[in-house]
C-alpha cells in the first residue's frame, strides 16, 4: 500500500511538472499581453512606454526563459505576484479556496444526498411511473443551459419573490446566517445541475448489482426487495459512484465557472478564467495546477477506494 | 415478460426494436429529433416559403411580434427568429453530431488497442487517458479557443475563414472528449479478449487488425452507440456554455448557444428571444438523453431480465 | 406528450418570471449607505499603475487631481488655487537647459489640503510623486507626463513651478499628475524596482494616509466590493452619504438583476452596462429609475487598412460609407442616444467643426460610385473588377461585445445590398488589440473605439510617423497606415500654434481632411447609460475619462 502510494505520488508530481510547462506554453500561445491591451485603449500611450513596461515585467523575454525563471522561484516557495489583483498569488487564492470548498462541498453533499435515494428508488422498479418521473427530472436538470438556469433563479427568487440576495458573498464578518443566505441560490443551482448525472449513475450501478447472481440467489431465497436493495445492493452500487465523484474532483474544482460568474461568487473557476483572460500568468498557473492536483488526488483516492472496497472481495465475505 | 419476447423464433434485431419501442420516452424523443433535424435541414426552403431571411437585417422591423410572415417574430436587428432558429439548429446539431462521432472514433481506437494489446501499451495509453482526464477542461478550452491559429502554422485563409470558430470548437472538444469512450471500450475489449471466439481466432493466427475489426468492434458497437448519442446532447450544451463566455460560434453564423447568449442583453423587454433558443437546447439535449437511454436498453440483452 | 407538455410549461414559466414581476420604484436606500454597481474590479488602487475606468471611478471619491476636466469639458483647478496663464505671467516661455523652447508653469496647492491621517499635503508630496513617476524602474503607465517635467522649483510648502520640456497649447492642466503621499509611500519606494509590489495602495489600502477625498477606503474585498466611508479631514463640502459601497458584478445581465432585486442602488455609467442593455431595461423598468444617457468621448469607427488593394481607393471608401445607413443605426438601434459620427471630433468638443463633408445613406449613389471606380455588379450579386476579382473584404471586431457584433451584422447586410461581400471574423479583445490591429494584420476593416479627452490632438492615430511597422517595433496607433503630408503638418502645427483663430483654422482643416480622406469610417459616438434611483440628485455625468465621482460630494437624496 505504501509502495503504491509512493509510486503514485511520484507519478503525480511528474504530471504536475509537465502540466505547469504545458499551461505556461499554452498561455504564451494566446496573443496579446497585458501591456498590449493597455496600449490599445489609450491613444496617449507611447511605444517607448510599452517597451519599457514589457521589459520591466519580463514580457520581452522568450517564453521558455520566463518559464524556467518562474519554476526556479516557485521551487524556492515564491509563487509570484498576481497581476490582476496586485497581491501575492496565495493571498488572492486563499479566500477563494475557502469559498470554493464551501460552495462545492455543500453542493456535492446535497446532490449526493438527493441522488443516492433517487437512484435507488428508480432502480427498485425500473420502467415504472416513478422511474420515468425521476428520469425526466434528472434529464431536465442536465439539459438546461447552466447560465440560463442561474438567471431564471435570480429572477424568480431574488427579484419576483425577494427571498435571497441576487449574488455576491456576505461581507466578511457579517455572520454565519448572512453567509448561508448568500450561498443558497448558487449552491442550489449547482446542485440541480449535478443531481441528474449522479442519480442516473446510481440507478445504473444499482441495476447492474441487482443482476449479479448473489442478489438473484438472495431474491430466490425470498428476501424482500427493499431489504435486498438496502442491505446488499446499496453498498456495492455506491462504490462506482464514489469512484466517479473522486475522479471528477478536478472538474468540480474549476468547472463551476458559469454559476460563479452569474452569482458573482468568488470561486476558483472564475478566478482561473479571469486570470487566463487577463494574462495573469502566476495566478492562472497556480490555479490550474491546483485544479490538476485535485484531479490527481481524486484519481489516487479512486484507486485506493477500489482496492479497499473491491466488490468481489466484499461479495466473498458475504459468503453468498 | 411476454412469451413472444422470450421465444427463440424472434430475430435479435427485431427483439431490439421491440425493446426500444417499449421505451416510450425514447420513441417520442426519436420522433422529436427527426422532426427537428428535418426542419433544420429545410431551413432555406422555409425561409423562401415564408419570404423571410435569417441574415438580412431590417432596422425598421426590430422586435416584431409573431405574425403570419414571421411566425416567431423578429430579433433585435429585424431578422426572422424562426429562420435563425432553424439555421442555428443546423449548426448546433452539426457540431454535436460531428464532435460526438469524432470522439467516438478516437475513443474507440485508443480503447480497442489498449484493451486488445494489453501490457505496456495498455498501461501507457491508460496513463495518457488519465492525464487527459485530469486536465482542467473548461479553463484549457478557454486557452485553446483564444490561441492564435496563425502561430500554429495554419494556412491564413483557413485561419481567418468565417467558419473557423465552428471547426475550432469541433476539434477542441474532440481532442478532450474521447477519454470516457476510451475507458468504456477498453473495459469491453479486455473482457472480450478472454472470450473463446477471440482466443480461437488468435490461435488460428488471425492478424490483430482482423481480430479488432471483425470480432471486437462489432461487440463494442452497442455501448459505443449509446455513449455517442449521449455525448451529442452534452456537446450542444457545451457549445452554449462556450458562447456564454464569448468563445463559441461567432456571428454571423447563428447557433442556439450564441442566440441564447445574445438575448441576455434584451432580456428585460424581449424575454421570448431567449426563451426560444433556450427551449431548443433544452428539448434537444433531453431528447438525446432519452434516446441514449432507450438505445441502451434496446441494445443490452440483459435489460430484458429486469422487466 | 408528457415532455411536450413539460416543455410548454417551462416556456410559460419563463415568460411568467420574465414579464410578470414588477420591481418597486427604486429609491436610494438611505442616507447611511449608497451601493453602486460596477462591471469591473480595479487591478490595483495605486493611481499610477494600470489605468482603468473602474479604478479612476473609485479613486475619485477618495482622492482628487490637481486639475481636471469638468462636466462642461473645461479644465478647472481642484487641488490648485489658480490655473497657470501666460497672460498673468503664471506661465512663461523659457529655454530648456539644452536650448530648446520650454515652458514654466506656476501652481499653488490649496493650503487646506490634508491627507486623511492629518498630515498636510505639501510640495514634498509633489516632488516625491515626480521622482516616482520619472524613475525608469517603477513601471508607471503614463511616464511621458513625468518625463516632460524637467525640474520642479519648490518655493514653499504650497507653491511650486514646473519646468516643461516643450511648449504646447494645452499647458494649463496637469490632470495626470496624481499626488502620492510622501510620508507613507517613501518607505515603499526605497527599492524602486519593487515599488509596484511594495506600494501601500495594495498592501494596506485602508491606510488613511493614502487618501484625501470626501471619502476614504474602509474595506477592500478583492474581486467583490470596496467600501468607502467619510473622511473626517476632508476640507471641502461634506458628502451626503455616510458610506459608499462599490459592488462588482461582471455579468451585466446579473448586474441589472441585482439592481432590480435592490441589492445595489445604481449602475455607474462609466463602467456599467452597454447601451442596448440599458435601452432594453428602460423599456421595461424605465418608470422606476432615473436613466441618464451621456454622450461621451468614445469614438466608434471602422479602421480601414489603406494598404488593401480594394479599400485603398478613396472613391471606394466614400462609396462604401454611403452604402450604410448610420442614421438608422443610431435612431433605431440606439434610439438616438448615440449620435452619428461624421468625423473623429465629438460635436460637444470646443474644437469641433461642423461644415465638413458629410455622407448620407444613398445606396444608389454608392452603387454608381462603385461602378465608376471599376467595380461592376457580377452575376452572383457581388461586384467585381475588370480582372474578375470579387469585391470582398473582412470586417473584424472584438468577440463577445454584443453591441458591436450587432452593428457589424447590420453593416454586412447593408453592404450586401450594394453588392459588397463582407466577411465577419471576431477575436477576443486581447488577440484583436494585442496582435491583429497593433501589428496591422487586419486585411479589411476593424471596428473598435478610441476613448479620449477633450481637444485631444490625434497625433498617435493620424500622423504618418505613427504607422506601426516591424522596424519601429510596432510603435504608434496609426493602424490604417494613413499617410498624408498635409495632415502631418497640421498635427505638428496644432501643438504649437495656440493663438485662437489660427488654432481653430488648423482644427477645421484637420477635420475636413479626415472626412475627405476617410482613413477610417466614422460610425457613432458612444453614450454612457447611468441607471440611478429616482430620488438621487447632484450626479452629473461627464462623458469623458474623468468620472462623475470627482463631484461625489454633490450627490444627495431629494427629500
Amino acid at each position: 500500500m505504501i509502495r503504491f502510494l509512493a509510486d503514485r505520488m511520484i507519478q503525480s508530481s511528474i504530471v504536475l511538472l509537465l502540466m505547469s510547462f504545458l499551461i505556461y506554453g499554452l498561455i504564451g500561445l494566446m496573443p496579446g499581453d497585458p501591456i498590449d491591451l493597455m496600449f490599445s485603449a489609450n491613444p496617449d500611450f507611447t511605444a517607448e512606454d510599452a517597451q519599457r513596461l514589457k521589459a520591466l515585467y519580463g514580457l520581452d523575454q522568450p517564453l521558455i526563459d520566463r518559464y524556467f525563471r518562474w519554476l526556479g522561484d516557485a521551487l524556492q516557495g515564491d509563487f509570484g505576484y498576481s497581476r490582476l489583483y496586485s497581491q501575492p498569488v496565495f493571498d488572492v487564492l486563499g479566500p477563494r479556496l475557502g469559498n470554493t470548498a464551501l460552495f462545492l462541498g455543500v453542493s456535492l453533499i446535497l446532490s449526493l444526498a438527493v441522488a443516492i435515494p433517487l437512484g435507488l428508488i428508480a432502480a427498485m422498479r425500473p420502467y415504472g411511473v416513478l422511474d420515468y418521473s425521476i428520469n425526466l427530472v434528472c434529464f431536465a436538470g442536465i439539459s438546461a443551459p447552466p447560465f440560463w438556469l442561474a438567471l431564471l433563479a435570480i429572477m424568480l427568487f431574488s427579484i419576483t419573490l425577494g427571498w435571497f440576495p441576487a449574488g455576491g458573498q456576505a461581507p466578511p464578518g457579517s455572520g454565519f446566517l448572512k453567509t448561508i443566505e448568500h450561498a443558497i441560490l448558487p449552491i442550489s443551482v449547482l446542485t440541480i445541475a449535478s443531481i441528474g448525472g449522479y442519480t442516473r449513475f446510481m440507478r445504473a450501478s444499482t441495476l447492474a448489482v441487482m443482476r449479479q447472481d448473489y442478489i438473484r440467489t438472495a431474491q430466490a431465497k425470498g428476501l424482500g426487495k427493499t431489504r435486498l436493495v438496502l442491505g446488499h445492493a446499496l453498498q456495492n452500487a455506491l462504490l462506482p459512484l464514489v469512484t466517479i465523484v473522486a475522479l471528477s474532483f478536478g472538474t468540480l474544482f474549476s468547472g463551476a465557472l458559469i454559476t460563479e460568474t452569474i452569482f458573482a461568487w468568488l470561486g476558483m473557476g472564475k478566478t482561473i478564467y479571469d486570470a487566463i483572460l487577463g494574462n495573469d500568468y502566476n495566478l492562472a498557473l497556480i490555479g490550474l495546477l491546483l485544479a490538476t492536483a485535485m484531479a490527481l488526488i481524486g484519481n489516487i483516492l479512486a484507486d485506493i477506494l477500489y482496492a479497499a472496497l473491491d466488490p468481489r472481495l466484499d461479495f466473498k465475505s458475504e459468503g453468498l | 415478460m411476454t412469451d413472444a419476447l422470450m421465444s427463440p423464433s424472434v430475430s435479435p434485431a427485431r427483439r431490439r426494436l421491440q425493446r426500444f419501442l417499449r421505451h416510450r420516452m425514447a420513441v417520442l424523443s426519436a420522433i422529436i429529433l427527426i422532426l427537428l433535424i428535418a426542419a433544420a435541414m429545410s431551413a432555406s426552403l422555409i425561409e423562401d416559403a415564408l419570404g423571410v431571411s435569417a441574415t438580412k437585417t431590417d432596422l425598421f422591423g426590430r422586435f416584431l411580434p409573431p405574425s403570419d410572415k414571421n411566425w416567431l417574430g423578429t430579433d433585435e436587428v429585424g431578422r426572422d427568429v424562426l429562420a435563425r432558429l432553424l439555421y442555428g439548429g443546423q449548426v448546433s446539431l452539426l457540431v454535436g453530431l460531428v464532435t460526438a462521432i469524432a470522439t467516438a472514433i478516437i475513443g474507440a481506437l485508443v480503447g480497442l488497442i489498449a484493451g486488445f494489446r494489453g501490457g505496456w501499451i495498455d498501461a501507457l495509453l491508460m496513463r495518457f487517458t488519465d492525464a487527459v482526464i485530469s486536465l482542467p477542461l473548461l479553463p484549457l478550452l478557454i486557452v485553446l479557443a483564444a490561441i492564435d491559429l496563425n502561430k500554429l502554422g495554419l494556412p491564413a485563409d483557413l485561419a481567418t475563414s468565417e467558419d473557423i470558430s465552428l471547426y475550432r470548437i469541433i476539434v477542441i472538444i474532440a481532442l478532450f472528449g474521447w477519454t470516457s469512450v476510451a475507458r468504456l471500450v477498453r473495459a469491453e475489449a479486455l473482457a472480450l479478449r478472454r472470450r473463446d471466439f477471440v482466443r480461437a481466432a488468435l490461435a488460428q493466427g488471425a492478424k490483430p487488425r482482423h481480430i479488432i475489426l471483425k470480432h471486437l468492434l462489432p461487440n463494442v458497437a452497442s455501448p459505443l452507440v449509446v455513449a455517442t448519442t449521449l455525448s451529442i446532447g452534452n456537446v450542444i450544451l457545451f457549445e452554449s456554455v462556450l458562447s456564454f463566455l464569448g468563445l463559441g460560434i461567432q456571428p454571423p453564423t447563428p447557433s442556439w448557444g450564441n442566440m441564447l447568449t445574445n438575448a441576455q442583453d434584451v432580456i428585460w423587454d424581449n424575454p421570448t428571444l431567449a426563451v426560444w433558443p433556450g427551449l431548443m437546447i433544452f428539448v434537444t439535449v433531453i431528447a438525446f438523453n432519452f434516446l441514449g437511454d432507450g438505445l441502451q436498453d434496446a441494445l443490452d440483452p440483459r435489460a430484458d431480465l429486469e422487466r | 406528450m408528457m415532455k411536450a407538455f413539460r416543455a410548454l410549461g417551462r416556456a410559460a414559466l419563463a415568460a411568467l418570471i420574465l414579464s410578470g414581476f414588477g420591481a418597486p420604484a427604486a429609491l436610494a436606500a438611505s442616507k447611511e449607505k449608497l451601493t453602486i454597481g460596477l462591471s469591473q474590479f480595479p487591478s490595483t488602487l495605486h493611481p499610477n499603475f494600470d489605468s482603468m475606468l473602474a479604478k479612476s471611478y473609485i479613486n475619485a471619491m477618495a482622492r482628487r487631481l490637481i486639475t481636471v476636466h469638468n462636466a462642461d469639458w473645461e479644465v478647472i483647478c481642484v487641488l490648485c488655487l489658480e490655473l497657470p496663464d501666460l497672460e498673468k505671467n503664471t506661465a512663461r516661455f523659457e529655454m530648456t537647459p539644452d536650448g530648446k523652447p520650454g515652458l514654466a508653469v506656476d501652481y499653488s496647492l490649496d493650503p487646506r489640503a490634508v491627507w486623511a491621517d492629518g498630515t498636510p499635503m505639501t510640495t514634498k508630496d509633489i516632488k516625491f510623486t515626480w521622482e516616482v513617476g520619472r524613475h525608469p524602474e517603477t513601471g508607471i503607465d503614463n511616464v511621458e507626463l513625468f518625463r516632460r517635467i524637467l525640474s520642479i522649483d519648490v518655493h514653499d510648502d504650497h507653491r511650486f513651478t514646473l519646468h516643461l520640456d516643450r511648449r504646447s497649447c494645452d499647458y494649463q492642466g496637469i490632470n495626470g499628475f496624481e499626488i502620492l503621499p510622501e510620508h507613507v509611500e517613501a518607505a515603499a519606494f526605497t527599492d524602486p524596482a519593487n515599488y509596484r509590489k511594495q506600494t501601500f495602495y495594495d498592501r494596506d489600502p485602508t491606510n488613511p494616509g493614502l487618501w484625501f477625498g470626501p471619502y476614504k477606503i474602509k474595506q477592500v474585498v478583492n474581486g467583490d466590493r470596496i467600501i468607502l466611508d467619510r473622511n473626517p479631514r476632508w476640507w471641502g463640502k461634506s458628502p451626503f452619504f455616510d458610506e459608499i459601497e462599490v459592488r462588482v458584478i461582471e455579468n451585466t445581465a446579473a448586474l441589472t438583476a441585482n439592481l432590480l432585486a435592490g441589492d445595489i442602488d445604481m449602475i455607474a455609467g462609466e463602467s456599467g452596462i452597454s447601451i442596448d442593455q440599458a435601452l432594453s431595461f428602460e423599456r421595461r423598468h424605465g418608470d422606476d429609475f432615473q436613466i441618464i444617457y451621456r454622450a461621451g468621448l468614445v469614438y466608434e469607427h471602422l479602421d480601414v487598412n489603406l494598404d488593401s488593394p480594394i479599400l485603398g481607393d478613396v472613391a471606394v471608401r466614400q462609396a462604401l460609407i454611403q452604402g450604410i445607413d448610420r442614421q438608422a443605426i443610431s435612431e433605431r438601434l440606439f434610439q438616438g442616444k448615440q449620435p452619428v459620427a461624421h468625423g473623429q471630433v465629438h460635436p460637444l468638443d470646443s474644437v469641433h467643426y461642423d461644415r465638413i463633408p458629410r455622407y448620407g445613406f444613398d445606396p444608389e449613389k454608392a452603387g454608381a460610385a462603385l461602378d465608376a471606380a471599376g467595380w461592376t455588379m457580377g452575376p452572383n450579386g457581388i461586384r467585381q473588377n475588370a480582372e474578375g476579382t470579387p469585391f470582398q473584404f473582412e470586417l473584424i471586431t472584438t468577440a463577445g461585445n454584443k453591441t458591436r457584433e450587432l452593428v457589424q451584422q447590420v453593416l454586412q447586410s447593408q453592404w450586401r445590398e450594394i453588392g459588397v461581400d463582407v466577411r465577419l471574423r471576431n477575436e477576443p479583445p486581447r488577440v484583436l488589440f494585442g496582435e491583429t490591429i497593433a501589428k496591422r494584420k487586419f486585411t479589411g476593416m476593424a471596428m473598435f473605439a478610441w476613448l479620449s479627452s477633450p481637444q485631444n490632438i490625434p497625433r498617435t492615430t493620424l500622423h504618418s510617423e505613427m504607422i506601426p511597422t516591424e522596424e519601429n517595433a510596432w510603435a504608434g496607433q496609426n493602424y490604417t497606415g494613413y499617410n498624408n503630408p498635409r495632415m502631418d503638418t497640421v498635427i505638428d502645427d496644432l501643438e504649437l500654434v495656440c493663438e485662437e483663430e489660427a488654432n481653430q483654422a488648423l482644427w477645421q482643416e484637420l477635420q475636413t481632411t479626415y472626412a475627405t480622406d476617410l482613413p477610417a469610417i466614422p460610425l457613432y459616438f458612444r453614450s454612457q447609460p447611468f441607471i440611478l434611483p429616482k430620488n438621487l440628485t447632484g450626479l452629473t455625468p461627464t462623458g469623458h475619462q474623468y468620472s462623475s465621482t470627482h463631484w461625489v460630494e454633490e450627490w444627495a437624496i431629494a427629500e
